[in-house]
């Protein structure tokens, strides 16, 4: 009996076992675990964590919010050698190529630390008389990522480190081929301190893609994958139009 | 191009082409080659490159790539070699079934493999193979060139190889995609620069990660705000308000 790969909500694994579909150890050429394929009802409760999480989380100051991504970019060091075998073990390419992989969504988390520069906004005095102006660039709220199974490590910390440094609560979808890496990363962003409800991970197929994008709290999405997806996403209208939420922005990118 | 560095050439073309298994959106998956004697030169090398080349187990940190994600991708990216050569394209390297020891015998393996004179008719040419293949399409000219990625659908990343500035800068100024390397393979931006492909290689208005992301990922608001001092009092304005 292998085992079996469940979800990450509310920081807790989540098992939803009702679909599962084999994991495979490319290299060897055999089934290694069962990831379970979430129901919409449990990409549901992922949504509704995300947004209960996000009063709070939009209202921690950027600077604590970029701390706990110091923190974050010395596990992911500290984990290097786990996460590249994780990389390995489920997607097939050698070590070495994973810890570049690695290194780059290192990067990104880098570059979150950032946050509270990024977020800074503009500001203009005097643009009439004793009238001022300014900009700032708010959060979201909940926002959900759909990463490829090609870079299990970087795409998705391409995107949930800054998505969630900006003040937003995240859910991911990663690929259903190598579900370990994106799991364990997640686990590890609860070490660095992120309060439970901001990231939270759904394995799946279809149903859950199709659940994220249909539900009217997520407020955008960010895809990257093969470009015969992209139909799905541009061709489909929101359902339910809400002039105070939204379809935020949509994009999509080839792996 | 006919001046490049060919052993820079060379070693980014393998390594731009096989690591990875070619599973990577920028994976260098045509090489255009201007005039016949580059060509020439460069498939020769690249043959001779690839005898190097492993292929094997994760684990194994001397091998260079690794099996491809499942066994209908495999079988999905061995076609793809079937049907260039059946499209008149010419096998130098075919890449398939390679030798690994016993205990990964069943393993989704491909070995690399190079595929010379291929055209934009051919279907491995239009669409993405993302596996271990290279293939080889011959040009005369730098226009001729620039116009075969011109015609494409997709935009996400180009490289051009030259010693020759003026050729270099004309190309990354002019050519329509969002990536581009100069004597670089994988021309992935770093995290504080932003990723994104230009015409159906990217859908929505903004690049990922880096500067894009943030604007992605927040929503601009403006606030403008008058604390007026206790003495002045302004009547009702119905002109459109200039705040003067």
């Amino acid at each position: 009996m292998t085992q079996t790969i469940g979800h990450y909500i509310n920081g807790q694994i989540i098992e939803d076992t009702a679909r599962t579909q084999n994991v495979f150890n490319p290299s060897t050429g055999e089934v290694s675990a069962q990831v379970a394929l979430a129901s919409k009802k449990t990409v549901e409760e992922a949504i509704a964590a995300a947004e209960a999480a996000f009063p709070a989380w939009r209202n921690t100051p950027p600077a604590k919010r970029a701390r706990i991504m110091f923190r974050y970019k010395e596990l992911l060091e500290q984990n290097r050698d786990k996460i590249c075998q994780l990389i390995g073990s489920e997607h097939g390419k050698i070590v070495h190529d994973a810890a570049g992989e690695l290194q780059r969504g290192i990067e990104n988390v880098e570059f979150a630390c950032g946050a509270p520069n990024a977020l800074k906004g503009e500001y203009s005095k005097n643009v009439g008389p004793d009238i001022d102006s300014w900009s700032d660039f708010q959060p979201l709220g909940v926002v959900a990522g759909i990463t490829p199974f090609n870079f299990p490590a970087m795409v998705p910390l391409w995107m949930f480190p800054l998505a969630i440094v900006c003040g937003n609560t995240f859910v991911l979808k990663p690929s259903e081929r190598d579900p370990s890496t994106p799991l364990f990363l997640a686990q590890l962003l609860k070490e660095a301190g992120l309060p439970d409800g901001v990231l939270n991970v759904v394995n799946g197929d279809k149903e859950a893609v199709d659940t994220l994008l249909t539900d009217s709290r997520v407020q955008a999405v960010s895809f990257v994958g093969s470009t015969r997806l992209p139909a799905i996403f541009t061709l489909r209208p929101r359902p339910t139009a809400n002039a105070v939420k939204p379809w935020a922005a949509r994009k999509t990118m080839p792996s | 191009m006919p001046d490049a560095d060919l052993d820079n050439v060379v070693n980014s073309l393998l390594g731009a082409a096989f690591g990875s298994s070619g599973e990577r959106c920028m994976a260098l998956s045509v090489a255009v080659a201007v005039g016949d004697e580059i060509a020439d030169k460069m498939v020769a090398g690249i043959k001779e490159g690839m005898k190097t080349m492993k292929v094997g187990a994760f684990s194994d940190e001397s091998n260079h790539f690794g099996p491809l994600i499942t066994a209908e991708h495999k079988a999905k990216v061995e076609g793809y070699i079937d049907s260039a050569k059946s499209q008149g394209a010419t096998i130098v390297v075919d890449g398939r079934n390679p030798e690994v020891p016993q205990e990964f015998a069943d393993g989704f393996y491909m070995g690399g493999t190079l595929i010379d004179h291929v055209t934009p008719e051919m279907t491995s040419y239009q669409e993405e193979i993302f596996g271990p293949v290279l293939q080889v399409v011959r040009v005369k000219t730098m226009q001729e060139a620039m116009q075969l990625i011109n015609n494409h659908i997709y935009g996400n990343g180009t490289c051009i190889y030259t010693r020759d500035g003026e050729a270099a800068r004309y190309f990354a100024d002019n050519i329509p995609v969002g990536m581009v390397g100069i004597n670089i393979p994988l021309p992935v931006p770093v995290a504080y620069h932003s990723f994104g492909g230009w015409k159906q290689s990217a859908f929505g208005d903004l690049g990922t990660y880096g500067p894009d992301g943030v604007r992605f990922y927040t929503r601009r608001k403006t606030v403008t705000q008058r604390w007026p001092t206790s003495e002045v009092r302004e009547g009702a304005v119905f002109s459109m308000p200039t705040l003067g």
